[in-house]
């Protein structure tokens, strides 16, 4: 046997042949690292949950064409694709994109949206729809609509477009950044009261017109949309729907972001894409959304950490007292190794790796005790699932066994200077 | 002439207390010598002293010529596992390493870790068959018999044995004579500190102390003293002015101590 198999037969022989004493050790570590675990699991994946699942009530940052291009060629399928680049470099993204037209059903004037509906139904989760989301032929009508028009899912509706209705600049109006930046939760709210002139009264949801022209193209309704929103106001269409039926092709008025960013990562990937003045396009935050989620999970994130940071001092309370109390008790031992000639530092280097033992072994233990805690936390307090992280279950582990180690390092560090002749004064 | 261990005038003080008063003492490499003296003589203390555990406040101890108060603590627990073997009257054996382990151990911190060589020291000592039990499943005897074992497993210049058999029976306590009597024909230098007179009696040669003063010295072996003073070696003294005292060069004589009745024939 070499001296190297000689200290870990006696580092074998002090853990598992000592059973009492090292269960104790053991248990210390074991209910810091759960608890630890446990906090730093639920800490990390239920914000980022949070994050994730608020990322599914609408957008956080909206791009609208510069006032400098004047017309209403909207902003380009190139440049949408270039924004997106953008905002997919800083973070996660989903987006949408908006054309708006002023049309009129009934000869009452409507905000017409083109769409393409698998991006605005991946990116607005919250939305209530009855029925389907548009397809050809079909449209999604905003609740409002619905019940001043009388529509139902299913019903035909007849939509006229009017050149003469957007020629104003009323659409380019709607989409502008001014519009869709004061509403803050919508881009998309301000758009009827934008296709109003100012001296007209808003009735149900639409304009009072006095023109009867009820002409136009059929469509069926394909569903009824209820947000409680602007978005109640508006009728959805496909832009192919929407292109057929203004007959020109032009680009989108608003583009929609979700992006998996917040405080200042937002604020940086706004002024990054306001910095590229070429594009001609205008980014801003929906500063709603954005501050109550960062608020929330800044204050989450805080709480656990605070928790975590008092579980750890605990921890590291209690490993301390077990280990120095498992040293004291042998005082005699220490005393006799030096006797028989060992070094401090050689004593030293098996103490501190028999503390490292007790925190693996409580460490793993403890990590996978608190992953069940963390699991039943989450289901049942916060209604969400929990993917065990091999990371931060490594990370419990090192943390275990360094805890352990360090909390051994006072104790020990007083063993080792133990005199040897005390093993022999005891007459 | 060079003595294997030499004390010149040390002495231990604690406050007011003198433990160990001025002795010089020489001891020759093979000598076995008895350190007697009722509890709190001084007996232990300057066995911590010749055993690199201790440091005396006044004079100087030397090893083979080497003088420790010049050594630092790293150099001291060289010394200890290199030349000194230590028993000790409570075994001190780690509780939850096997005899053999235990054994090991010395071995571990001495140089290389040998299993089979812990075994035949074992097998030495009569416990060859018990060599894979604990602690606390060994009788007192067996475990004195293991510590024997660990002290002599690094082949040490001299054995320092603390009452060896102060917790044994008379059966373990003669089996423990024994081994060192085979230890000391081998050439070992024993120091035994005991009150025991069987165990001091075995001995070649004793020294008493009495609250810290050597106060006797006799010889049990004429053929070694004159051995020893054939190379030079004188008595032990004190500068101490207490009463009985042993001062100068003639060794004082005295009668053997506590237990003395059981010394009946068996001494050697």
């Amino acid at each position: 046997m070499t001296n190297t198999g000689m200290f870990f037969r006696m580092l074998f022989s002090a853990v598992f042949r000592r059973r009492s004493r090292a269960a104790m050790a053991v248990v210390a570590s074991l209910v810091g690292s759960a608890t630890l675990f446990c906090l730093a699991m639920i800490c990390i994946a239920v914000p980022q949950q949070m994050n994730q699942e608020m990322r599914a009530y609408g957008a956080n940052l909206i791009v609208t064409p510069t006032a400098s291009t004047g017309d209403k060629a909207g902003i380009e399928d190139a440049m949408v694709e270039h924004t997106s680049e953008m905002v997919a470099a800083k973070g996660t993204a989903k987006h949408a994109t908006y054309r708006y037209e002023n049309v009129r059903v009934n000869a009452a004037p409507y905000v017409m949206a083109g769409v393409n509906p698998d991006d605005v139904e991946n990116l607005n989760h919250h939305w209530s729809v009855d029925g389907d989301w548009p397809s050809e032929g079909k449209v999604l009508v905003g609740r409002d609509v619905a019940d001043a028009v009388g529509l139902k899912v299913g019903s035909a509706i007849k939509i006229a477009y009017r050149a003469s209705d957007n020629a104003s600049g009323a659409s380019s109006d709607a989409a502008s950044g001014d519009s869709a930046g004061s509403s803050a939760s919508s881009s998309a709210s301000a758009s009827p009261s934008a296709s109003a002139s100012p001296s007209q009264q808003m009735q149900d949801g639409r304009v009072s017109s006095d023109i009867m022209d009820t002409s136009g193209t059929d469509f069926r309704v394909a569903g009824i949309v209820d947000t409680g929103g602007s978005e109640d106001s508006i009728i959805y269409a496909t832009d192919d729907d929407v292109t057929k039926l203004t007959g020109s092709t032009r680009g989108a008025d608003v583009i929609e972001y979700s992006v998996d960013l917040s405080g200042e990562g937002l604020s940086d990937l706004v002024d990054s894409i306001n910095g590229m003045t070429s594009m001609h396009v205008k980014a801003q935050q929906v500063t709603k959304i954005t501050s109550s989620d960062t608020r929330i999970i800044t204050m989450l994130q805080t709480l656990f950490w605070i928790v975590s940071l008092v579980v750890l001092v605990l921890t590291l309370v209690g490993v301390g007292t077990t280990i120095s109390s498992i040293v004291s008790q042998r005082r005699n031992e220490i005393g006799l190794r030096k006797a028989l000639g060992a070094s401090s530092k050689s004593i030293g280097v098996e103490f501190y790796a028999e503390s490292a033992v007790y925190g693996l072994v409580g460490g793993l233990l403890g990590t996978g005790v608190g992953y069940g805690f963390a699991l039943v936390l989450t289901t049942t307090v916060f209604q969400r699932s929990l993917d065990f992280n091999w990371w931060l279950a490594a990370a419990s582990v090192v943390l275990s066994m360094l805890v352990a180690v360090i909390a051994s390092v006072p104790p020990v560090h007083r063993a080792t200077r133990i005199d040897p002749a005390v093993v022999l004064r005891e007459e | 002439m060079t003595m294997l261990l030499e004390l010149d005038h040390i002495s231990k003080i604690y406050g007011d207390l003198k433990a160990v008063d001025d002795l010089s003492l020489t001891v020759p490499a093979g000598e076995w010598l008895a350190i007697v003296g009722s509890s709190g003589s001084g007996k232990t203390t300057l066995m911590n002293m010749i055993g690199c555990m201790d440091t005396p406040s006044k004079g100087s101890v030397k090893l083979e010529g080497r003088k420790l108060e010049d050594l630092n603590a790293t150099q001291l627990a060289d010394v200890r596992k290199n030349m000194i073997g230590l028993v000790f009257q409570k075994f001190y054996l780690v509780p939850h390493l096997t005899a053999v382990e235990n054994v090991m151990v010395a071995q571990y911190y001495h140089s290389v870790v040998d299993e089979k060589e812990a075994l035949a020291a074992l097998d030495r000592v009569g416990l060859k068959d018990r060599a894979h039990h604990l602690p606390g499943q060994l009788s007192g005897g067996e475990q004195q018999r293991v510590c024997v074992a660990r002290a002599l497993i690094n082949c040490p210049k001299i054995i320092l044995a603390d009452e060896p058999t102060g917790n044994l029976d008379e059966k373990n306590e003669k089996i423990v004579l024994d081994l060192f009597r085979q230890l000391h024909e081998q050439g070992t230098t024993i120091i035994v500190v005991t009150h025991d007179a069987l165990v001091a009696s075995c001995a070649e040669r004793e020294i008493m102390l009495n609250h810290g003063v050597l106060v006797g010295e006799k010889w049990n072996d004429e053929a070694a003293r004159a051995a020893y003073e054939a190379q030079g070696g004188k008595p032990a003294s004190t500068g101490s002015d207490a009463e009985d005292a042993q001062r100068g060069e003639t060794a004082i004589g005295f009668a053997d101590p506590t237990k003395a009745a059981k010394t009946g024939g068996e001494a050697a």
